[in-house]
């Protein structure tokens, strides 16, 4: 496994407030994992996020994902390095709601210009279990429906990188274990994911290594291990025998 | 949680000999709970002294007698099921106790405590998920819901232990 991320000493400086900054955050993503990065709410989890993908530039420190110095980049190099190696899953899903679920699917690949995106974005759709809504307006699907759309938009341009914040957020319990099958599905395939959640449930299910971020420092960076244990191992019931 | 209500309520499906009974109860709980075959017997003796439960039949093949529950044993069953669990909450481990004295030894920096403690959490969090995904695969729905139950009590101790961590009783920030 080689290194896909690596944040040196990272600060980043809000104006007007301390929510969500970074003081001093040093962090290796290898490629193949799945990591979790769990926090309250203004941790600074999802500004983390956003430095990594691109999408926001540190006030200090440097951020590398697959060999490329970010912040060597002008914003348009920035731009074609986000399109090239990262898909972006969100709480709320960010569909156009104006293009169809397919169009949506095929808005990072028009960017790019490739001739089989169509067909690509046919089969990803298929492959997330929602090949028959194709040509239907975001409005007309469900929540899971939706996210499973913008997985396959996150996934059209073959990332480097899924970062995926808070994706079963908005989804009821039921979509969002689909979700985050489909999620680790992709992961057994390869695919590098960092997953940002405050459910520790949902981090430990699906992620062996779980960073836990507080007040813009990583105070924990746990690797979990996966082997199989007998019930008696993990868990207990035990009670008072009657007595009398 | 108690032996002697789990028996009857097995007694109260069909009538079964002691080790019957046994097998079922440690199935019905996923193997969490071992009983031992001699405090089956104890128990079943003393619930026939009791009324709740009688012999059906004579003494069979090897020895082996069928119990039974009587209406009285069904009466106490049932009101045991109706009774929700309103006794104190049983805090059994040590990590309480452990951070209540750390905090008074250490002066207070419990941070290296919470850190391990939460990483011993997270652990058995991954185990419970891969206990109910086991369960779930080989259909056993009554442990699954167990490794449910338990799943939530562990979340639960990571936000206390974050909880702790966010109040600033790591030293540092106090």
């Amino acid at each position: 496994m080689s290194e896909l991320v690596q944040l040196s000493d990272i600060t980043k400086v809000y104006q007007g407030g301390v929510t969500g900054a970074l003081n001093g955050v040093s962090l290796t993503v290898e490629e193949g994992e799945f990591t979790a990065v769990m926090g309250p709410s203004g941790s600074g989890k999802s500004t983390l996020l956003n430095l990594i993908a691109g999408l926001d530039r540190p006030t200090s420190g440097s951020v590398a994902v697959a060999g490329a110095d970010l912040g060597r980049m002008g914003e348009a190099a920035l731009a074609r390095f986000r399109r090239d190696h990262i898909g972006f899953v969100f709480q709320f899903f960010h569909l156009l709601p104006n293009l169809t679920a397919l169009e949506n699917v095929l808005i990072p690949a028009q960017l790019k210009s490739t001739t089989s995106a169509e067909a690509r974005g046919h089969e990803l759709l298929e492959q997330l279990g929602i090949g028959e809504v194709a040509d239907r307006y975001p409005a007309r699907l469900s929540g899971g429906q939706q996210q499973r759309v913008a997985i396959a938009r996150a996934l059209i341009n073959q990332p480097t990188l899924l970062l995926a914040d808070e994706p079963t957020g908005a989804l009821d319990t039921r979509s969002g274990d689909q979700v985050m099958e489909l999620l680790m599905e992709v992961h057994r395939r390869g695919q590098t994911i960092l997953l940002v959640t405050h459910d520790a449930k949902l981090a430990t299910r699906y992620a062996a290594r779980v960073i836990s971020v507080l007040d813009g420092k990583i105070v924990d960076d746990a690797r979990l291990e996966t082997t199989e244990r007998a019930a008696t191992d993990v868990i207990r019931v035990r009670g008072e025998e009657s007595r009398r | 949680m108690s032996l002697k209500y789990g028996l009857l309520g097995l007694l109260a499906e069909e009538p079964l000999h002691g080790y019957e009974v046994k097998n079922r109860f440690e199935a019905m709980l996923g193997g969490t709970w071992e009983v031992n075959i001699g405090q089956v017997y104890t128990t079943l003796q003393r619930l026939e002294r009791d009324g709740l439960v009688r012999p059906a039949g004579e003494r069979g093949d090897r020895g082996k007698l069928l119990y039974e529950l009587s209406d009285a044993g069904r009466k106490a069953l049932d009101e045991w099921l109706a009774q929700p669990e309103s006794g104190p909450q049983e805090l059994r481990e040590d990590i309480y106790v452990k951070l209540l004295l750390a905090a008074r030894l250490a002066n207070g920096n419990l941070g290296p405590l919470l850190s391990r403690q939460k990483r011993a959490y997270l652990q058995r969090l991954r185990d419970l998920n891969q206990l109910e995904g086991r369960a779930r695969k080989d259909g056993r729905i009554d442990l699954a819901r167990l490794v449910r139950g338990a799943l939530l009590h562990t979340e639960a101790d990571i936000k206390w232990i974050d909880e702790l961590s966010e109040m600033g009783i790591s030293g540092e920030s106090e």
